[in-house]
C-alpha cells in the first residue's frame, strides 16, 4: 500500500477509520448513555459530565451523535446503492437498446438531469412519505438521473473508439459489449463518482431530516439532532455543532476517499509547462545552440546538443518520436515549461514560430485578424487600426484570398490549410530572422503540405529570414532544405546537406532510416529495411553511442563510448562509400 | 478467398440538415486474392468506405459483397485495442464459436504468425510498443477466418522505422494466405509497395484505378495528377 | 473534429470526420436560429415534465390526500365537499386539463390549508428568496472566478506548492461543508456568540444586515466550487497549444491572461455558473429554513409537513421553471460567447 504514503492517501485511511469506529462501535460504546434520561441535567450546556451538553430530556449530546453515525451513515449507503443500481441500469440500457429507443431514453435523462436533487428528493419525500426508508428512496432516486447521465456519457465516449468498433465489426452482442468492454473501461470514474455520491447522498440526508421530513422521532440520526440543536442554539449552541461536525467529518471522509481513489485510478499527473529563458537578437547567425539540454527529473530528452542555423539558411531538424526533437524546438525559442529544465546557451534572433497542429494552436475565442495585429499592437504600439491592416497585408502575403474576410472570422471557420497559413503570416506580423516550424504539415492533406511547404519557402526566400523545419519526414524535409540534422535518443548523430542524405549518408542509423521508408522508387520486389530494437528512453542512462544496441556495424567501443562529433557526424564506423 | 465488390455504393453521414454523401457511388472491386490500394486525402470519404464494408456505417443505396466476413483493422493501435483485455483474450474473442476449436492454440498460432511470442498473450495493450499493438490488431483480425481484410490507414500512426516492419508483415501475410485486401492510406508510396491495383477516391467517387504502375506512371486523372506531383521525394 | 492525420489521429470512430473535403468544410454555418429553437423546444419539453410531474406526484400520494390535510378529525362530508371543490373527483385527465388550463391563466389552485391562492403565497414570498438567490449568485461570480484564475496563475508547473495545497484544502472543504450546517456555524459564531449580526426577523421589515449571514452560507459553498473549478479550467487552458502560440508571440503577461486565457475560461466558468443557480434555488430551501427567511422555501417545506399540496405543486412549479428559465438563459449566452457551443448536437 505505497498509496498511504502521499498525505491525500493517509487522509483517506484516517477518514475510513473513524467512519468504520462511530458505524460499528458507536451505539455500542455509547448506546446506553443516548437513552439515559438525566431529569437533573434537563438542557443543559456543555460541562464535564456533557461535553457537549444535554438536550431537553437530558440526554448527552455527545453520546447521541456517536450513536446516530450508523442510522446516518447506514441511511446515506442505502441511499447511494438505489442511485448506482438506477444510474447504471438507466444510462446502461441506451447501449443495450436499439438507436430509436437509446435516444428517446437519453433524451428523457437529458430532460430531468436539468432539475436539482435536492428539489426532486423533495417531491419524492412527499409522494414516499416522511421516515427514514422513504427518504432514503428519495435520495436514492434523486441521484439516478445524474448517475444514469454519467454513466450514459462515459460509455457513449468509450463506445465512439476503434475498440468497440472492432468488436461490433468481430460480432460481438450488444450485452456482452457491455459487460465485457464498456463497463470495464467506465468502471473506475463510476466507483468514484459513487463515493462522491455517497458524500452528497450524506448530507442531503442530513439536509432532510433537518427539515423534518427524514428520520421521525423518536429514532434520530444527525440531520434531527441537529434540528433539535438549533431550536435551542442560544442555551446551547454546541448541541447544534456536535452533528454538524460530525455530518461535515462524515461527508468529507467520502470525499476524501472518492479523490483517493481518483488519484489511484487515474494516475493524474498535470502535463505542467511555464515560461522559459528568452531569446535574445544577435547578428550573424539565426540560431545558435550550444550544449542544449532539457531535462524532467531523471529523464533527459535532450542530451547536449549544438547547433548553428546560419542567416537565410533552411534546417531541418529530423528524427523519430522520442528523439527529442521538438523539445529541442521549443528550448530554442523559450518554450520550455516547468518542471522541464533547460540548460546550455542560445542564442537566437527574432522567432516566429508555426506549430504541428493548426486546429488547436489558434486561440478559437478570438478573430482570426486580432490574433495576428496584436503581435504588432504589443510589440510596436502600433495604432489598432494600423495593425489591422497589416495583418490583412499579412494575410494577402500568404495567398489567403479574401484576407479582409478571414480576418474577421473565428479559427474554427477555417480549414486546417488556411489556418497554418494565419499561423505563418502571424509570424510574418514582425520581422522574424527564424522561423521554427514543428511538424508543421503533418496535419495536413498532402496537396495541402505541398503549398504550405513552397510557401514557407517564398517566405524566406523574400525576407531572409533562416527555417528550422522540424520533422519525422526525411522527404518533406528534403523538399524545403539544403541542410538536415539527425537526431536519435536526444542527440545529434548527423549534420547533413540534402544531397549527401540522398547519396549516401555516413552514421548508420540515417542510413537505415532512409532504407525503411518506402518512396515513389521503392524496389516492390524486396521486403523494406527494417531496425530491430527500441530507441532508448529519456530515463535511460546511455553510456556509448545511443544507437549501439540496434547498429549493425557496433564494436566493443560503441557500447562504451559515445563518439564524438566530427566532420558531421557522430560515430565510430561511419559508412564512408557513396551509394 | 472471394472478391470484395462495391456495386453503386452511396453513404450518407449527419442527420437532417446535416447530413451529406460521404461515398457519393463508387463502385469497385478487389479480385479474390490479391491487394488493392485506395488512396486519397482526408475527407474523401475512404474510410467511410470501409467502415461501410464491415457494417459500422450504413448504406443509402448500392451493395458491397461479401456481406460478412470482412475484417477492418484500425488506424491508430492506441485505440482499437481495449485497454482492459490481455492480447490473448482480444485475439481469443475473435476466434470463430464452434465445437472442437482449440481457442489457446488458436492464439498461439496467430500470434507466431504476426511475429509476437507466446509470451506476449498475457500482456495487457499497454505493455506493447505501436508497432506490436497493430500485429495483435492484425492477428485479431485473422483470428476471425475472413474472407476479406481492409487495412484502414495501419501505418499512420506508426514511426517511420516501425512502419516498415508492418508493411513487410502484411506483404508476408497477404502472399502466403493468399489474403483478398482492400488497403487504404493517403501515402501514395506505402500503396505502391503493397498493393497489385490502385484505386484512387476524391470527393466521394473513385476517379481512377488500375495496375499500379500504370496508375502511378501514367497517370488518367488531372486530381491523380496533383497528387502525385505533391508527393514529397527524396531523390 | 480534426482531420485524420498520422501523428494527431481524429477521434476515432467519429464518422462525421470525413463530411467533406477540408477546403470546403472551412467554414460551416453556426445558423444560431435553428440553435435556438432546438433549445427552446427542449424547455418547453423540460416544462411538461415538470407540469405533469407535480401534477401527477398528488395522485401517487398513497391514501386520499384530502383526509390526510384535513386530518381524521375532519367529518366525511367536510371531506367529500372539499374533494368536490378541488375537482378530485373528476376523470384524472380533466383535472390534468384544468390543472394546465389553471396554469396558464394564472390559477395554481388554492391552499387546503388556510384556503387563499396559491398564487398569492407565491407572490407575497417570492421576492424574498429572488433577493437572496441574486445577491448569493453575485458574490460568488465576484469573488471565485478571479481567486480561480489567480490560483492558477501562481501555481502552474508544480511552482507555489504550499499555496496550491492552502488552496484545494481550503477551498475543498468549503465546499463540501453544506449550506444549512455553514448558516448553523454562522448562527452560533457571529449571533450568539459575537452578537454581531442578527438572525431572524419574523416581524418583516428585512434591513440590510439581515442580508449578510444567509447570502455569506448560501454564497461559500458554491463560491469554493466555482473557484476550484476555474483554477482546473484556467491551468488546462494556459497549458494549450493557442497559449504556447500566444507567449511564442512573446505577449505581455496583461494580454496573454486576459485576451487569451480569459474567454477560453468563461465558457466552462458559465456552464458551471448556470448549475450552480440550479445549486443555490435548492440550497436556498435550507438556508431559508434556518434563519426563518420569509420566502419560498420556508413555504415550501411548512406546505410539506401539513401536506398542503396544492402549495407544494405550485412552489415546486417556480422552482423548476426558475431552474429551466436560468438554464435556457446559460445556453443562449454561451451560444453567443462561443460560437462553437452551437455546433454540438444534444
Amino acid at each position: 500500500m505505497r498509496g498511504l504514503k502521499t498525505p491525500l492517501g493517509a487522509a483517506a485511511a484516517l477518514s475510513l477509520a473513524f467512519l468504520l469506529f462511530a458505524v460499528v462501535l458507536g451505539p455500542i460504546l455509547w448506546g446506553d448513555d443516548a437513552i439515559k434520561v438525566d431529569t437533573m441535567a434537563l438542557a443543559q450546556g456543555a460541562s464535564a459530565a456533557h461535553p457537549m451538553g444535554t438536550d431537553g430530556l437530558g440526554r448527552d449530546v455527545l453520546a447521541r451523535t456517536m450513536v446516530a453515525a450508523r442510522p446516518s451513515v447506514g441511511l446515506a449507503l442505502l441511499a447511494t446503492l438505489i442511485t448506482v443500481a438506477g444510474g447504471l441500469l438507466l444510462g446502461g440500457l441506451p447501449a443495450v437498446l436499439g438507436r430509436r429507443a437509446g435516444r428517446l431514453l437519453n433524451g428523457f435523462i437529458g430532460l430531468v438531469v436539468a432539475f436539482p436533487g435536492l428539489l426532486i428528493a423533495l417531491v419524492l419525500a412527499v409522494v414516499l412519505g416522511s421516515g427514514g426508508r422513504p427518504a432514503a428512496f428519495a435520495i436514492g432516486l434523486a441521484g439516478v438521473p445524474a448517475f444514469a447521465r454519467l454513466t450514459q456519457t462515459l460509455a457513449a465516449s468509450v463506445a465512439g473508439r476503434d475498440f468497440v468498433a472492432a468488436a461490433r465489426v468481430l460480432g460481438v452482442g450488444r450485452t456482452r459489449m457491455l459487460v465485457r468492454h464498456i463497463l470495464p473501461n467506465i468502471g473506475e470514474p463510476l466507483i468514484v463518482q459513487a463515493t462522491l455520491g455517497a458524500g452528497g447522498a450524506l448530507l442531503a440526508f442530513a439536509a432532510l431530516s433537518f427539515l423534518g421530513l427524514g428520520v421521525q422521532a423518536p429514532d434520530y440520526d444527525w440531520g434531527l439532532l441537529l434540528n433539535e440543536g438549533l431550536n435551542r442554539v442560544y442555551v446551547n449552541p454546541a448541541a447544534a455543532l456536535a452533528p454538524g461536525i460530525a455530518v461535515v467529518l462524515a461527508g468529507l471522509a467520502f470525499n476524501v476517499l472518492g479523490e483517493y481513489a481518483a488519484q489511484v485510478f487515474g494516475g493524474r499527473s498535470p502535463a505542467a509547462r511555464g515560461a522559459g529563458g528568452s531569446a535574445r537578437p544577435v547578428p550573424g547567425d539565426a540560431l545558435t545552440v550550444k550544449d542544449l539540454r532539457v531535462s524532467y527529473g531523471p529523464a533527459v530528452p535532450v542530451k547536449g546538443v549544438s547547433f548553428t542555423v546560419g542567416a537565410g539558411e533552411r534546417v531541418g531538424l529530423v528524427g523519430e518520436s522520442g528523439s527529442g526533437k521538438s523539445l529541442t524546438a521549443l528550448a530554442a525559442s523559450g518554450l520550455v515549461e516547468p518542471p522541464g529544465v533547460v540548460a546550455g546557451s542560445i542564442e537566437a534572433g527574432e522567432t516566429a514560430m508555426v506549430f504541428q497542429d493548426p486546429m488547436t494552436s489558434l486561440n478559437p475565442a478570438l478573430r482570426v485578424g486580432t490574433q495576428l495585429a496584436e503581435v504588432a499592437t504589443a510589440h510596436e504600439r502600433l495604432a489598432r487600426r494600423a495593425a489591422g491592416r497589416r495583418a490583412v497585408a499579412r494575410l494577402t502575403d500568404v495567398h489567403i484570398a479574401a484576407a479582409a474576410k478571414v480576418a474577421r472570422q473565428y479559427p474554427h471557420e477555417l480549414s486546417g490549410g488556411m489556418r497554418q497559413r494565419a499561423m505563418i503570416a502571424m509570424g510574418l506580423m514582425g520581422t522574424p530572422r527564424l522561423i521554427i516550424a514543428d511538424e508543421p504539415t503533418t496535419a495536413l492533406d498532402v496537396t495541402v503540405q505541398k503549398q504550405i511547404l513552397d510557401l514557407l519557402r517564398e517566405v524566406s526566400d523574400s525576407t531572409g529570414a533562416a527555417i528550422l523545419l522540424i520533422s519525422h519526414d526525411l522527404a518533406v524535409v528534403a523538399q524545403l532544405c539544403s541542410r538536415v540534422l539527425v537526431m536519435y535518443a536526444g542527440v545529434i548523430v548527423e549534420d547533413l546537406t540534402v544531397e549527401r542524405l540522398v547519396a549516401g549518408p555516413a552514421h548508420p542509423y540515417t542510413r537505415a532510416l532512409l532504407a525503411s521508408v518506402p518512396d515513389m522508387s521503392a524496389d516492390r520486389s524486396q521486403p523494406l529495411a527494417t531496425i530491430p530494437g527500441r530507441m532508448p528512453s529519456p530515463a535511460d542512462p546511455v553510456a556509448g553511442c545511443p544507437f549501439a544496441p540496434r547498429c549493425p556495424r557496433a564494436g566493443d567501443r560503441c557500447l562504451t563510448a559515445m563518439p564524438p562529433f566530427e566532420d558531421g557526424v557522430a560515430c565510430w564506423h561511419p559508412i564512408k562509400e557513396v551509394s | 478467398m472471394t472478391a470484395l465488390e462495391f456495386q453503386g455504393v452511396r453513404v450518407r453521414l449527419g442527420r437532417r440538415r446535416h447530413a451529406a454523401d460521404v461515398v457519393k457511388g463508387v463502385d469497385l472491386t478487389v479480385p479474390a486474392g490479391t491487394v488493392v490500394g485506395l488512396v486519397g486525402e482526408s475527407g474523401c470519404g475512404k474510410s467511410t468506405l470501409a467502415r461501410a464494408a464491415v457494417g459500422l456505417v450504413p448504406l443509402a443505396a448500392g451493395r458491397i459483397t461479401p456481406g460478412s466476413g470482412v475484417q477492418l483493422v484500425f488506424q491508430d493501435p492506441y485505440s482499437s485495442l481495449d485497454p482492459r483485455m490481455t492480447v490473448g483474450s482480444a485475439v481469443a474473442e475473435a476466434v470463430p464459436k464452434g465445437a472442437g476449436v482449440d481457442r489457446a492454440g488458436e492464439v498461439a498460432r496467430l500470434l507466431d504468425l504476426v511475429g509476437l511470442e507466446p509470451g506476449h498473450a498475457g500482456r495487457l495493450p499497454r505493455h506493447l510498443s505501436g508497432g506490436q499493438r497493430q500485429r495483435v490488431a492484425i492477428a485479431r483480425a485473422l483470428a476471425a477466418r475472413p474472407r476479406v481484410v481492409i487495412a484502414d490507414e495501419i501505418t499512420s500512426a506508426l514511426d517511420v522505422s516501425v512502419q516498415g516492419m508492418v508493411l513487410n508483415l502484411v506483404r508476408e501475410l497477404q502472399r502466403e494466405l493468399g489474403l483478398t485486401m482492400l488497403f487504404i492510406s493517403h501515402n501514395l508510396a506505402v500503396v505502391r509497395y503493397v498493393s497489385d491495383r490502385v484505386a484512387v477516391m476524391n470527393r466521394g467517387r473513385i476517379v481512377e484505378s488500375g495496375p499500379v504502375d500504370d496508375v502511378l506512371s501514367a497517370p488518367r486523372d488531372p486530381y491523380t495528377r496533383t497528387l502525385l506531383e505533391s508527393v514529397p521525394r527524396l531523390r | 473534429m480534426a482531420v485524420p492525420t498520422p501523428h494527431h489521429p481524429a477521434p476515432p470512430g467519429d464518422p462525421v470526420e470525413e463530411q467533406a473535403p477540408p477546403e470546403e468544410r472551412s467554414s460551416r454555418p453556426a445558423r444560431p436560429g435553428a440553435y435556438l429553437a432546438r433549445r427552446f423546444l427542449r424547455f418547453l419539453l423540460s416544462l411538461l415534465l415538470l407540469v405533469t410531474a407535480t401534477f401527477g406526484m398528488v395522485h401517487v400520494v398513497p391514501g386520499d390526500p384530502v383526509r390526510a390535510a384535513l386530518g381524521i378529525t375532519a367529518s366525511p362530508e367536510l371531506v367529500a365537499a372539499r374533494t368536490h371543490e378541488l375537482g378530485l373527483d373528476l376523470p384524472v385527465w380533466e383535472q390534468y386539463a384544468r390543472y394546465a388550463a389553471g396554469l396558464f391563466s394564472g390559477d395554481l389552485g388554492t391552499s387546503m390549508i388556510s384556503g387563499l391562492p396559491v398564487s398569492q403565497t407565491i407572490a407575497d414570498r417570492l421576492p424574498y428568496t429572488v433577493m437572496l438567490a441574486l445577491v448569493a449568485f453575485a458574490v460568488v461570480m465576484v469573488t471565485a472566478i478571479p481567486a480561480g484564475m489567480a490560483a492558477a496563475a501562481w501555481t502552474r508547473g508544480g511552482r507555489g506548492r504550499a499555496a496550491e495545497l492552502l488552496f484545494t484544502g481550503a477551498s475543498g472543504l468549503l465546499a463540501v461543508v453544506p449550506e444549512f450546517l455553514l448558516a448553523v456555524a454562522m448562527i452560533v459564531l457571529f449571533a450568539v456568540t459575537w452578537e454581531l449580526l442578527p438572525v431572524a426577523n419574523v416581524s418583516g421589515s428585512l434591513t440590510p444586515s439581515y442580508y449578510v449571514l444567509p447570502t455569506l452560507a448560501l454564497a461559500v459553498g458554491p463560491a469554493a466550487a466555482l473557484a476550484r473549478i476555474v483554477r482546473v479550467e484556467a491551468l488546462s487552458v494556459l497549458s494549450s497549444d493557442f497559449m504556447r502560440t500566444a507567449r511564442a508571440k512573446r505577449l505581455p503577461a496583461r494580454l496573454i491572461y486576459l485576451r487569451h486565457a480569459l474567454p477560453n475560461l468563461l465558457t466552462g466558468a458559465l456552464t458551471i455558473g448556470g448549475l450552480l443557480i440550479s445549486g443555490l434555488v435548492a440550497g436556498s430551501v435550507l438556508v431559508e429554513n434556518v434563519f426563518v427567511w420569509p420566502g419560498l422555501g420556508s413555504a415550501l417545506v411548512e406546505a410539506i409537513k401539513a401536506k398542503d399540496y396544492p402549495v407544494v405543486q405550485g412552489v415546486v412549479l417556480v422552482y423548476g421553471g426558475a431552474v429551466l428559465l436560468v438554464n435556457l438563459a446559460v445556453d443562449v449566452a454561451l451560444g453567443r460567447l462561443d460560437p462553437r457551443s452551437t455546433i454540438k448536437e444534444d
